[in-house]
């Protein structure tokens, strides 16, 4: 699997960038020189406490950041373009038809006032021409695909008669009805129930393979990333502090940062009196810790953490860690 | 067994896959008629617009014949006649063409505005958003009746259409305020995201996605200002800016209530036409309200 996914082509390809957000109080770097690959049919996760920027990673992918955020600075290469160059009116011909995204509301990412099925329409018409009969038998298979019973039916239900869950899988289909190339999931899961979470999971993995589309899956649960993903960033502060692919990050995490995160999973085969905590909080962007950002919460913190920011750099195959005690 | 009942589902939904332009106009009418309020207020409308429609043919006199003056209601004139001896039921009659005319048109150009405006304003932000809001908050600010008044006396031509242009022009700032206040909480929220997410561009979003969210508001605001146009094109008529030979129901009242101690028919029957217009705008658009509502079920 390894093999076959280095020598794949990359899809999206982000290179510092940099989104910032003014505010009264400063500039907050939610997205400071961040780079990641997502290689095609790949499924990148991207894995971060809350506040660590992982979502602004997500929006400037669509460059929907909106003020007082603006993206600074770094490229954006999806399918061999730089995003960055793009004007708003080719972006938005990206958005839904090369890129979609879901988001973590599935309730409220509905419009309330149309049915499902029209929404779907014309998220299909934005992108594509094809005649009115025809959109609705696209929408009603592709209802069917996200595994939503009586189609025909429920299409022209409003979201407010869907379940959480099923409201999920509407955006999915909304999401797919345009064939993306890369789809950014949001956080997809959280609002929902645990059973709820697994089949949603388990759709993305089928559809996944039905669509051969490249997944950008971002997210706080290791355990949500590990159905799905086969590589992982993970995101600290405003920073990758490590990059690897599942079994790795697993098995072999080397940041400080990725252990803790690990160490703070409950699992059911291993015996532990408490469960990890990592002490302290998610740095203020606005004053982030000189040095290694995580230094303040790391036990293995030296002088030189506060000092220097630690570079990420290639440990081993496809594996990056941003720490002194794997620098040279 | 699965794709049998899918075939099954699909013959016999084939017909009704999408509810047409039509049938959703009639799912409306359907709950609209649930509510006994919302029907009484259509009924009455719907009586007024008649009235209104059939005045030359029904109404018992023509708006010039002149009898004897200041009759109390009898038999022969059921509401009376005026101080120059006209036939008030017949005046009656006739108005409600004038004022329905006036208060519904003067609505629509109010409606064109200030909605264009507050979206405009309360989706773009920023500076757009001030421009528009201090040239708002100047109209808004600024006496109305004096302003009609001023804008009135500019012009050359008399008449309702006048009346209606300018009252319709300097009364829109209420709705813009509104409007924008809605768009600024609405174009935060995740369905306008991710709807931006799937390429819609700005003014997509702006008309299709966010108007019909706030269409409740804006019936609400908009069947309350429909009486307010009566009363204003009474008072324009009244201090000399319309047409007086035609009679609106504001005409008659202005002209009715010099003799409102004495003689009560005359103010009496204009008056109760204004109250019954107004309140049958009000039930149906509170019925209407609740019936495009997608979350109040049949």
């Amino acid at each position: 699997m390894r093999e076959e996914h280095t020598s794949r082509k990359a899809i999206l390809e982000i290179k510092d960038l940099k989104t910032y957000y003014f505010i009264a109080e400063g500039v907050v770097k939610a997205v400071d020189k961040v780079s990641v690959k997502v290689n095609e049919g790949e499924a990148l996760g991207l894995v971060g406490e809350s506040g660590c920027g992982k979502s602004t990673v997500a929006h400037s992918i669509l460059k929907l950041i909106r003020k007082p955020g603006r993206i600074v600075g770094g490229e954006i290469w999806f399918e061999g373009e730089d995003l960055m160059r793009k004007s708003e009116a080719e972006m938005r011909n990206t958005r839904g038809g090369k890129i979609a995204m879901v988001f973590q509301n599935p309730t409220s990412s509905l419009n309330p006032v149309f049915t499902v099925g029209s929404q779907i329409a014309e998220a299909i018409r934005l992108h594509q021409k094809v005649q009115k009969d025809e959109v609705n038998e696209k929408v009603k298979d592709i209802l069917a695909k996200v595994g939503i019973p009586s189609p025909s039916e429920r299409m022209n239900d409003y979201p407010h008669e869907f379940s959480g869950g099923m409201c999920q899988r509407a955006m999915i289909a909304m999401a797919l009805s345009c064939n993306p190339r890369l789809f950014i999931a949001d956080e997809p899961t959280t609002n929902l129930d645990v059973t709820i979470q697994a089949q949603i999971l388990d759709l993305m993995r089928i559809l996944r393979k039905d669509f051969n589309a490249s997944i950008l899956l971002i997210g706080h649960d290791f355990g949500v990333m590990s159905e799905l993903c086969d590589k992982i960033a993970v995101m600290y502060s405003g920073k990758v502090v490590e990059s690897a692919d599942m079994g790795t990050i697993f098995n072999d995490a080397k940041h400080p940062y990725t252990k803790a995160l690990l160490e703070s999973i409950p699992r059911i085969n291993i015996e532990t009196e408490r469960l990890r905590v990592i002490p302290g909080d998610v740095p203020e962007l606005i004053r982030p810790p000189p040095g290694c950002r995580f230094h303040p919460r790391c036990e293995y913190a030296k002088e030189v953490c506060s000092k220097e920011e630690p570079p990420l750099i290639e440990i081993g195959r496809g594996h990056e860690v941003a720490c002194v005690l794997y620098a040279h | 067994m699965k794709n049998r009942t899918q075939e099954h589902f699909q013959k016999k939904k084939e017909k009704t896959l999408r509810p047409s332009r039509a049938t959703r106009l009639f799912i409306i009418w359907r709950k609209l008629r649930k509510s006994k309020l919302a029907i009484a207020g259509f009924g009455i409308l719907l009586f007024m617009c008649l009235i209104a429609i059939l005045s030359p043919i029904i109404a018992p006199y023509d708006p010039a014949w002149m009898g004897t003056s200041r009759l109390p209601p009898s038999l022969d004139n059921v509401f009376g006649t005026d101080n120059l001896g006209r036939d008030m039921l017949t005046l009656v009659m006739h108005g409600a063409r004038i004022s329905l005319y006036v208060g519904v048109a003067s609505v629509l150009i109010e409606m064109v505005i200030g909605i264009s405006i507050g979206m405009i304003a309360g989706y773009f932000g920023g500076i757009i958003d001030e421009v528009l809001m201090r040239i708002t908050d100047v109209i808004f600010s600024l006496p109305a009746i004096m302003m009609l008044l001023l804008a009135v006396s500019m012009f050359e031509t008399r008449g309702e259409n006048m009346i209606i242009l300018i009252m319709g022009l300097l009364d829109w700032p209420f709705m813009a305020r509104v409007v924008r206040g809605e768009y600024l909480s609405l174009r935060e929220t995740t369905y306008v995201e991710a709807a931006r997410s799937m390429g819609a561009s700005g003014w997509r979003i702006m008309v299709r996605h966010i108007l019909p969210n706030m269409l409740s508001v804006i019936i609400v605001l908009a069947t309350m200002d429909i009486p307010w146009f009566i009363f204003y094109e009474a008072t324009l008529t009244f201090l000399g800016f319309g047409d007086p030979s035609s009679a609106s129901w504001g005409v008659l009242l202005e002209n009715g209530y010099m003799f409102a101690q004495s003689h009560w028919w005359m103010i009496t029957f204009p008056g109760l036409a204004i109250l019954f217009t107004s309140l049958g705008f009000n039930l149906l658009g509170d019925g209407l309200r609740d019936a495009l509502d997608v979350k109040v079920r049949e």
